[in-house]
């Protein structure tokens, strides 16, 4: 029953000026155990805030970031499953699953979560899970204006992982609920 | 047999399950049927019964607050997804249960440190939470409250104990209550099928035992056993009624039945008291307090009619009930007292019935006084309060007072307190009907009111009169003055004509009708002096000395209001005084002054004469440096004054006043109760003693004035003799000052008195003799020294004697 939020791609203050209200009263403290943040948030202020929602931060640094000390890519465990961060502006093409997929054998985890496209993606594949958070403010990418903000909500409980998705469309928060299963086996001999 | 309704003292029959708390408990409570006629299995019945909705409730609650998981058809995602606000989604009750979690998982981990041994143990941490979060999940309206842990650590306790002890009993008595049907011992017939088949378990077993056919064992059977064996049989036999469920006392089943003894101690079992309430901010319905403010205000009320002087004091300094009676209340004395204690007062408070005796077209003050047990539990605050009555008088300020209240002494006398409690609660039950109620009962009550400090007399009162709370010292005096005062109010004198005496006296003190407004002035004054006399006094156990000199400090402030250019020879005694040793004059005068002072205070409930010569006592004591206990009892009487019939009030004062100084000196020195009995003695003697307690108390001023304890001590056992020769006559003085006095005999008793001084002041001159002889002899400089100026100063004092003596004789 561990909650983890994978939110980014905030572009504070240069895109956005703040999360959109329905969000905010949604991320109460308390509740969230550990915070993945892709990256681009893009100051201080956006890290402190995250901060005071969970103890439990996780940045990876995106191209836009001041803090230059995030690194680029993060590995942690939490329960049964391995998860992983990166921002995504590294891997090109932007968004290709199979590039991705080749990060995740690489950093060898079970869930990869990535973002800069500021689209929200869940995909499912034979090593895992990868997910793309999008960008939780709308703010426009390098590809497109038209962006919803979306972020995301993971429910780790044993071997698996529901994965709450949060998007605001039309200015309703719609939610959706997607349950990957790790299949307890093959554990990678490294 | 089933609880008594009304606690007695130690009348009760036997009640059924007397050893076994934790069955008692519940029958209490009310869980299990309380009719004596109720079999085991009728009990067995109703605890499968309990333990069952128990189960059903857990199973339910607990699978509720977890979130959905597979299989769910299609739940409106809006809702209940994690982050929802809603709080009936899954998850927000998920989260309020996480939360109602952590709570009580703080209040668990600081249980009874002091038995972590039992209560810090996962599997009981883990019941108790169970069990405190299901409540709170099943009366959402209450919610979880720190203190509802301490509510149920002792039923767990109980429950606990209980079980220890079938334990203990199933080892005493093996093959009763062995359940094995392999070892069954059979008859000598068969023996040899015994033997073998023993042998066969030894082969088994792999050792060669020196079987015993005739093993010594009890060998009884279940009837054979005694009685209270025999019922812990039934109660943990596995095959009686509903089998294993029914067994009552269970381990298996403990959480089952601590949850039922919970809920039903919280909720009240449609009695009055309900615990749940205490806990919660809702007011009431008849008042408009919260329920644990309306009981707080109910044991003040309570208070005030017992002892008024504690209740006006805590009222002045401004200490509001709830401050102390919440944490009290709350936990039913749990963290007030050690567990065993606790558990004595619980077994009292359970066996008090939660029924309300009060029709229900009868006005009450407050409601939780209208059940036995919610009368318990006042009235044991009320004894509570009055066992801490001296140290609560001596605070000054509110958090001093709160100090005390929230730091109740470890070891208290749980027995005394319990009986004081046990009296007082049939008066709460009385006090609680309003006075619009019978005119017989308004009565009743008005009659308890007035009666102020003084215990009513109704039919449990006598037994308070005489209570055995600790502070002996205190209760000796009051129940001694008590007595006086109604044998006085039996001999029926409101007025005494008694003379000239009486006019000097009252001419002496300033009492006449027409002066008593100067010392209202004194008024404020007087309390903070009054005040500061208490403090002093509460101060005497640490420093005897030093509070002479404290005591006549405050002394000279009256002085001048009090001093009264009269013209009589006690005025001439007062300014012979004022020639030879100010502080004596000031002793004597400020002895009656405070005593004024103190009657006209406003205190003006109470008609107690006792208090007032108490009161009087104290001063003398004080002055004299005895009995510093004495003082400290006296203390509280103080405070209550009258105001009615001034002159003859303050005369008895005076005249009391010095009776009792040296009924109280002699109690002092020899530590006996005076037998205040007194017989009709004739008015001469009254006379005869007056002017001899003055000198006793002169010379006794002397003897502070010039800090030598030594010398004083010596003359308090040497003059031990003379005391208990005035001390019939000071007894009976004390009780008989209105005995009716002609002019004529006036004269003669005045005469005989000046001889009876005369007299004394020989006794005081041979004393002084030996005290010389001795100094001289001993080596001690200082002691000499010492001894050659009090003498020196005492001796003039005694020439003084002689001259009023003669003053007198001519009269």
């Amino acid at each position: 029953m561990v909650l983890v939020l994978a939110i980014g791609d905030l572009h504070i203050p240069h895109r956005a000026p703040d999360l959109p209200a329905k969000f905010k009263s949604m991320l109460v403290p308390g509740k969230i155990q550990h915070i993945l943040c892709t990256g681009n948030l893009c100051i201080k202020e956006v890290h402190d805030y995250l901060k005071s929602l969970s103890p439990d931060l996780h940045i990876t640094r995106g191209e836009y970031d001041e803090d230059v000390r995030y690194p680029e890519n993060k590995t942690l465990s939490i329960g049964q499953f391995k998860l992983g961060l990166c921002h995504g502006h590294q891997i090109v093409p932007w968004g290709d699953l199979d590039s991705l997929a080749m990060l995740q054998r690489q950093l060898d985890i079970d869930i990869l979560v990535t973002g800069h496209t500021h689209q929200f993606k869940a995909y499912k594949h034979e090593g895992g899970v990868i997910i793309n958070p999008g960008s939780a403010t709308g703010a426009y990418s390098s590809m497109t204006y038209d962006v919803n903000p979306s972020f995301v909500l993971m429910d780790i409980d044993g071997l698996r992982v529901v994965v709450y998705v949060y998007e605001l469309i039309d200015g309703e928060v719609k939610v959706d609920k997607i349950d990957f299963k790790k299949t307890a086996t093959t554990q990678s001999a490294h | 047999m089933s609880s008594a309704s009304v606690p007695e003292a130690s009348s009760t029959p036997q009640k059924r399950f007397s050893n076994l708390r934790g069955v008692r408990w519940r029958v209490d409570l009310g869980i299990l049927p309380s009719s004596p006629s109720a079999s085991i299995d009728d009990l067995r019945r109703v605890t499968a019964d309990t333990r069952r909705r128990y189960a059903s409730l857990r199973r339910r609650l607990l699978m509720d607050h977890h979130p959905p998981k597979d299989g769910d058809a299609s739940p409106d995602l809006t809702v209940d997804n994690p982050l929802s606000q809603n709080p009936h989604s899954t998850w927000g009750r998920f989260f309020s249960y996480a939360e109602l979690g952590r709570m009580v998982d703080q209040d668990l981990s600081r249980l009874y440190p002091e038995h972590s041994g039992y209560f810090h143990t996962p599997t009981c941490q883990a019941m108790l939470r169970r069990i405190l979060l299901l409540w709170c999940l099943q009366h959402p309206e209450y919610g979880y409250r720190q203190g509802m842990h301490e509510l149920l650590a002792p039923l767990v306790y109980v429950l606990r104990v209980d079980l220890d002890h079938l334990i203990e009993v199933q080892k005493l008595h093996e093959d009763c209550f062995n359940d094995e049907f392999d070892g069954i011992i059979l008859s000598e017939s068969d023996m040899i099928f015994n033997y073998r088949s023993r042998r066969i378990r030894n082969w088994d077993s792999g050792i060669e035992i020196e079987n015993n056919p005739y093993k010594v064992s009890n060998g009884l059977s279940v009837g054979e056993l005694d009685p209270h064996t025999r019922e812990i049989f039934l109660l943990s036999d596995s095959y009686g009624a509903e089998g294993e469920l029914g067994v009552i006392l269970s381990e298996r089943f403990m959480e089952h039945d601590a949850y039922c003894m919970l809920d039903y101690l919280m909720d009240g079992a449609q009695g009055v008291l309900a615990m749940a309430s205490f806990f919660s901010p809702v007011v009431g319905s008849s008042t408009n307090l919260p329920p644990v403010i309306e009981a707080s205000s109910a044991l003040y009320h309570l208070l005030s009619i017992v002892d008024h002087s504690l209740h006006a004091h805590l009222v002045e300094l401004g200490v509001e009930p709830q401050y102390f009676a919440l944490r009290w209340l709350r936990v039913l004395y749990g963290r007030e007292f050690c567990l065993d204690d606790l558990l004595v007062i619980w077994d009292e408070l359970l066996s008090s019935k939660n029924s309300s005796c009060i029709d229900s077209d009868v006005e009450y003050n407050f409601k939780v006084l209208c059940c036995p047990r919610g009368s318990f539990v006042a009235a044991l605050a009320v004894s509570m309060l009055l066992y801490l009555r001296s140290s609560l008088l001596a605070t000054e300020t509110a958090t001093t007072c709160l100090q005390r209240l929230l730091n109740f002494p470890q070891n208290p006398d749980m027995k005394k307190l319990i009986e004081k409690a046990k009296s007082l609660q049939m008066l709460a039950l009385e006090s609680n009907i309003t006075s619009s109620s019978t005119q017989r009962l308004s009565d009743k009550n008005k009659l308890t009111i007035s009666r102020g400090c003084s215990l009513p007399s109704g039919s449990a009162m006598p037994k308070t009169s005489v209570s055995v709370i600790p502070d002996s010292y205190w209760e000796e005096k009051w129940r001694v003055l008590h007595e006086d005062e109604e044998l006085r109010k039996q001999s029926n004198s409101e007025s005494s004509s008694s003379g000239i005496m009486k006019k000097i006296l009252t001419r002496k003190l300033s009492l006449s009708r027409t002066k008593s407004e100067p010392l209202e002035g004194k008024n404020a004054h007087s309390q903070s002096s009054v005040r500061r006399r208490l403090f002093d006094d509460s101060s005497k156990d640490i420093v005897a000395e030093r509070d002479h000199v404290k005591s006549e400090c405050y002394v000279p402030a009256f002085v001048p209001d009090n001093l009264n250019a009269g013209k009589n020879f006690t005025e001439k005694l007062v300014d012979q005084r004022t020639s030879d040793c100010m502080v004596e004059e000031t002793l004597l005068s400020g002895d009656s002054s405070l005593v004024l002072s103190t009657a006209t205070s406003p205190h003006d409930i109470g008609n107690d004469h006792g208090y007032e010569s108490e009161k009087s006592s104290v001063t003398s004591n004080s002055f004299l440096g005895d009995n510093d206990e004495e003082t400290l009892s006296m203390e509280d009487p103080c405070n209550q004054n009258n105001q009615d019939e001034e002159t003859i009030n303050m005369e008895e004062h005076c005249s009391q006043n010095l009776d009792n100084q040296l009924a109280q000196d002699v109690e002092a020195v020899s530590s006996v109760v005076i037998d205040t009995v007194p017989e009709q003695v004739a008015a001469p003697k009254d006379r005869k003693s007056f002017p001899g307690k003055f000198q006793w108390i002169w010379k006794f001023g002397r003897g502070c004035d010039e800090g030598n304890q030594k010398s004083q001590a010596g003359y308090t056992k040497k003059d031990c003799c003379n005391i208990s020769t005035c001390d019939a006559i000071c007894n009976s003085s004390g009780v008989n000052k209105r005995t009716e006095v002609g002019d004529k005999k006036v004269m003669d008793t005045l005469r005989s008195l000046g001889q009876s001084m005369l007299e004394n002041i020989q006794v005081i001159e041979t004393v002084f003799q030996q005290d010389k002889g001795k100094s001289d002899s001993s080596d001690n400089v200082p002691n000499n020294s010492l001894g050659g100026k009090g003498q020196g100063a005492a001796i003039t004092a005694l020439k003084e004697l002689r001259k009023i003596s003669n003053l007198l004789q001519e009269m």
